[in-house]
């Protein structure tokens, strides 16, 4: 190898790159940095697996067994959405920015929408138990332990909380519970249910705006 | 020099400090709570018998196992990638495979242990509740062996696929075809193919099973090779992980030739094709064997090329039976704890009957399955015995399930201890009343026998919650009949004992052949 690639002038100039609006930048920065395109993509990764299941018949048809796999796919979805709230700047990003907060808030009620719709468009031609109410349901309820999850244990091992609840959850629909707090196994109209999960999902999305997810725990271990 | 400053080896060093380091302990309460109300109650729901007890490691335990043993070796095998130290650590002396090996050593370990730990708690609660047997070791390995290969799989997924999407994506992807097998497994039959008995988790077994003949091993010992087998190919695997990085990296055959050649790394990279070949074979082995699976008699599954005839000899036991003089009833040591229920059930409705042709000198608890057949109940022998499973007694099944949660009739039928007592009391009223040759698991009574059924409970204490279980079994019984038979009951059950036996004494041929109306019964 030689100097002479390197000290050769470019022989055309550099054009300067055409500024996007700040806040656009720094929102694309943010999601970026948080892994959010490929967040996304797992989670059409989801829908994809959602419609496979139903379409060849995975799961039962009727009765508490037919929520089973549909369960694992929605907490699987939410369980993405809390991963991506975990930053690889630590300290450093907090204490430079103060638009964090509404980004972390920004990111997460956006994928947590996006995951509703993946699933749905999975869902979609399907014969899905229970319909698109539970499914809705499920994902903002799921997302919102794991987003609660990330603030003990950190962004990476958000997961474990909503894969812990859902494996609960798979034995109390075989039980038939009707404590509204075990919202997946509750009808798609029960009040006490979508007030639990919806519960669970705003002091989620709360205390993550206002505090963030843990960052030493998960990335010591 | 004390015992504490005795260095270790240098494999045994790394293997404390991962498990010191690792990930597993911090999700032990978790996983704790989870096995308390899914796989502790479920159990609870069983009676104390060893085998269905048992069930539960492969039904519940291994499924909230792996939703977590998945996402944890996921974690823990992707640490070179997600903090970027692959480049430092490949420079160090120590083998890549020895390295991985112990972190997916500390991490099975502790997820060994937590298993083991939860199954002790339940066989120690079933020991304590037991009448009979011992605990079954199958179940042990099977649930073990899901637990292996389920962090196998999730640590290979990790090491190759570093990212942070990889734990959450290994947990639900190890449930769904767990629970996709368990669907399988459930509707597995002779004819539609049996490749979905190599699912760990399948129907409960019936709650006599592993009690009148043991239990064949044959499905266990398939299912612990065809995981097994997995494990032990995605180990080799990994013993190729520096050859296949450096393959993704450099590409062409000619890297893929200076990889397998190369002086310093050849015996590990033999033993490793080796281990993935000898992964390969048992699973494909265990998965071809699945195919042969044909039902036993006894309503398990045998592999012809596992089985031994041995174990489809009945187990020798004395039942335990009631010290009374008159109606005897007996059970298997298993149920011993259900005989004075029984008997309190039985022995009214035996003291109507007494001295009647073909009324039965006492009960006898058999095996729920034979030839590959249901048993029902029914009365049979001289002098005559009402022969009951503790799977079906007349039209109610799971009998011996638990007696305030199981027991159904039909439908409509609310599940209590009346319920439970007056199931064992049709159960024998049918039988006597069709006749003593016949089993009368399914066969539906005419209205004066239900008439007459319908009275003698009563006359024994009970309240017949359904007096048209019977005759409806085999179709609809017309709205008039209902209130013939109910007024019909109602007469005969105002006479005094005495009479009602005389007219059953003169009567009873008759009304087994159905040639009694209604309107006939006083």
């Amino acid at each position: 190898m030689t100097a002479t690639s390197v000290l050769k002038q470019p022989t055309v100039p550099a054009r300067t790159t055409p500024r996007s609006p700040a806040g656009l930048r720094l929102t694309w920065l943010h999601l970026r940095s948080r892994r959010v395109p490929a967040g996304i993509l797992v989670i059409a990764v989801c829908g994809t697996l959602l419609h496979a299941a139903l379409h060849w018949h995975w799961t039962f048809n009727s009765g508490p067994y037919a929520q089973q796999v549909p369960m694992v796919i929605e907490a699987g979805a939410a369980a993405v959405i809390a991963v991506t709230v975990h930053s690889p700047f630590g300290e450093t990003e907090r204490s430079a920015g103060r638009w964090l907060p509404y980004l972390r808030l920004f990111a997460a009620v956006a994928l947590t929408g996006v995951a509703i719709l993946a699933l749905q468009l999975g869902a979609a031609g399907q014969s899905l138990n229970d319909g698109i109410l539970v499914l809705a349901r499920n994902v903002i309820g799921f997302t919102g332990l794991g987003l609660l999850c990330s603030l003990v244990t950190g962004g990476l091992l958000a997961w474990i909380l909503p894969m812990g609840y859902m494996a609960f959850c798979q034995y109390a629909l075989l039980e038939a519970w009707t404590a509204p707090w075990t919202w997946p196994v509750r009808p798609p109209a029960d009040r006490g249910a979508w007030i639990c999960a919806s519960v669970a999902f705003a002091g989620g999305l709360l205390l993550l705006t206002i505090f963030g997810p843990r960052i030493r725990l998960s990335d010591d271990s | 020099m004390s015992v504490m400053s005795i260095p270790l080896p240098r494999s045994a060093r790394a293997l404390r400090l991962e498990f010191k380091r690792n990930a597993v302990p911090y999700v032990l309460p978790l996983l704790a709570a989870v096995f308390y109300f899914d796989t502790l109650r479920t159990a609870d729901g069983f009676p104390p018998v060893w085998t269905p007890r048992a069930s539960v490691i492969p039904n519940h335990m291994l499924i909230e196992f792996s939703a977590f043993a998945g996402g944890l070796a996921a974690w823990a095998g992707s640490r070179e990638g997600r903090r970027k130290t692959a480049d430092l650590v490949a420079a160090t002396p120590r083998a890549a495979w020895a390295r991985l090996g112990a972190t997916l050593a500390g991490t099975l370990c502790w997820l060994l242990l937590a298993f083991l730990a939860g199954v002790a708690v339940l066989y120690i609660q079933t020991a304590l509740q037991a009448t009979w047997g011992g605990p079954p070791l199958w179940p042990v390995f099977v649930g073990a062996a899901g637990v292996t290969v389920v962090t196998v799989i999730g640590f290979t997924c990790g090491v190759f696929f570093p990212g942070r999407f990889t734990a959450p994506l290994v947990a639900i992807g190890v449930l769904v075809p767990f629970q996709v097998g368990f669907r399988e497994a459930l509707s597995v039959t002779a004819s539609s193919g049996t490749y979905a008995l190599l699912s760990p988790s399948g129907s409960p077994p019936p709650v006599d099973a592993g009690v009148y003949y043991h239990v064949a091993p044959d499905l266990s010992i398939l299912q612990v090779t065809f995981m097994g087998g997995i494990a032990v190919a995605l180990f080799g695997v990994l013993g190729l992980v520096p050859g296949l990085r450096e393959l993704s990296s450099a590409g062409g055959l000619r890297s893929l030739r200076t990889v397998f050649t190369r002086g310093e790394g050849w015996l590990s990279h033999a033993v490793a094709v080796l281990l993935v070949a000898c992964g390969v074979a048992a699973s494909f082995t265990a998965f071809a064997l699945a195919g042969t699976a044909r039902p036993d008699a006894i309503g398990g599954w045998q592999i012809p090329a596992l089985h031994s005839a041995a174990s489809d000899q009945p187990v020798p036991v004395t039942q335990d039976c009631t010290s009374s003089p008159g109606f005897q009833v007996c059970v298997h040591p298993a149920f011993s704890f259900y005989l004075d229920d029984v008997a309190a059930a039985l022995d009214p409705v035996a003291a109507e009957i007494a001295g009647l042709p073909g009324a039965p000198a006492g009960a006898r608890e058999v095996a729920s399955m034979s030839g590959g057949q249901n048993v029902w109940s029914g009365i049979s022998g001289n002098p005559p015995v009402f022969d009951f499973t503790a799977e079906h007694v007349g039209t109610a099944y799971g009998m011996f399930n638990g007696i305030p949660a199981t027991m159904y009739i039909d439908s409509g039928v609310v599940p209590d201890a009346a319920a439970w007592r007056e199931g064992f009391q049709q159960g024998l009223l049918d039988s006597f009343l069709i006749g003593a040759s016949q089993h009368a698991g399914s066969v539906p009574l005419d209205a004066a026998q239900q008439a007459v059924e319908d009275a003698l409970l009563t006359a024994a204490g009970s309240q017949p919650q359904d007096p048209f279980s019977q005759m409806s079994v085999n179709g609809k019984p017309s709205p008039g009949t209902s209130a013939a038979v109910s007024a019909a009951a109602r007469r005969f059950a105002a006479l005094p004992a005495s009479a009602r036996h005389a007219w059953l004494a003169t009567h009873l041929t008759a009304l087994r052949g159905g040639t009694i109306t209604l309107a006939q019964i006083p």
